[in-house]
């Protein structure tokens, strides 16, 4: 089931700005801004890069951060938040 | 004017996992990796602020959403809800009306049908609305229909 890709916007489909405790995300193809808090904008930095899994993006993270709650499911709930946002596209 | 060392919080630093031949010298703390917790974040992590459009709640109802859009008037829509080229096996046609704001705010609510289709059509319509993205037509009713249930 979590087999499929995950990948964020193109390059330039995105304005990040850091706002102390949040990330405010203006999503040009929308025209949209989303408040993010972690680790949301990680997630979002890394499937910019290009497309990765539920587990190769687990194990990105991990290489990156000491993750804390690293389980499938917590990164799953917010792949699907990021995914119901429209930020990310499950391929 | 000096350099303050901070602790470097860009979200897509990757601590530099090659070995570089640094003359910088300032790196005398073996990597400080960052906690980062996952599942922390109860409430959700990502919280969306519509455009100031959606705030139209007289209209929105009666606005409505070609399927696919008149650039692509004609193309048919696959279950995926991607707009494909005509007669492309397992598409679906182009939908003979446009939908009303309000029957894709049912459709989206509750998973009923939108008029003139069966469920599999109108999923595959509803997945190529949730796409729509700004300068393409429907999209503004779409974002209209976006808003937080009051």
């Amino acid at each position: 089931m979590h087999d499929s890709l995950y990948h964020g916007p193109p390059e330039g489909g995105l304005l990040v700005a850091p706002l102390d405790e949040f990330t405010a995300v203006y999503h040009r193809a929308s025209g949209i801004t989303h408040l993010l808090t972690e680790p949301a904008p990680q997630i979002l930095a890394i499937l910019g890069e290009g497309a990765l899994s539920l587990d190769a993006l687990l194990d990105r993270l991990g290489l990156d951060y000491d993750l804390a709650d690293g389980t499938r499911e917590a990164l799953a709930a917010r792949l699907a938040e990021l995914v119901e946002s429209g930020l990310v596209e499950r391929a | 004017m000096s350099d303050e060392t901070r602790s470097y919080q860009d979200p897509a630093d990757h601590g530099s996992a090659a070995p570089s031949a640094d003359g910088v010298g300032a790196e005398a703390v073996p990597t400080r990796r960052r906690v980062l917790a996952l599942g922390a974040v109860t409430a959700g992590a990502v919280v969306s602020i519509r455009p100031a459009l959606a705030q139209t709640v007289g209209s929105v109802l009666n606005c409505e959403i070609p399927v696919p859009d008149p650039g692509r008037a004609g193309s048919y829509i696959d279950a995926d809800g991607k707009v494909v080229p005509a007669r492309t096996k397992g598409a679906f046609p182009p939908s003979s009306r446009p939908f009303k704001g309000e029957e894709v705010k049912r459709a989206m609510a509750n998973g009923s049908t939108l008029p003139g289709t069966d469920s599999e059509r109108s999923r595959a319509y509803v997945k190529y609305i949730r796409r729509l993205q700004r300068g393409q037509g429907g999209f503004t009713c779409f974002a209209s229909l976006q808003m937080p249930r009051g």
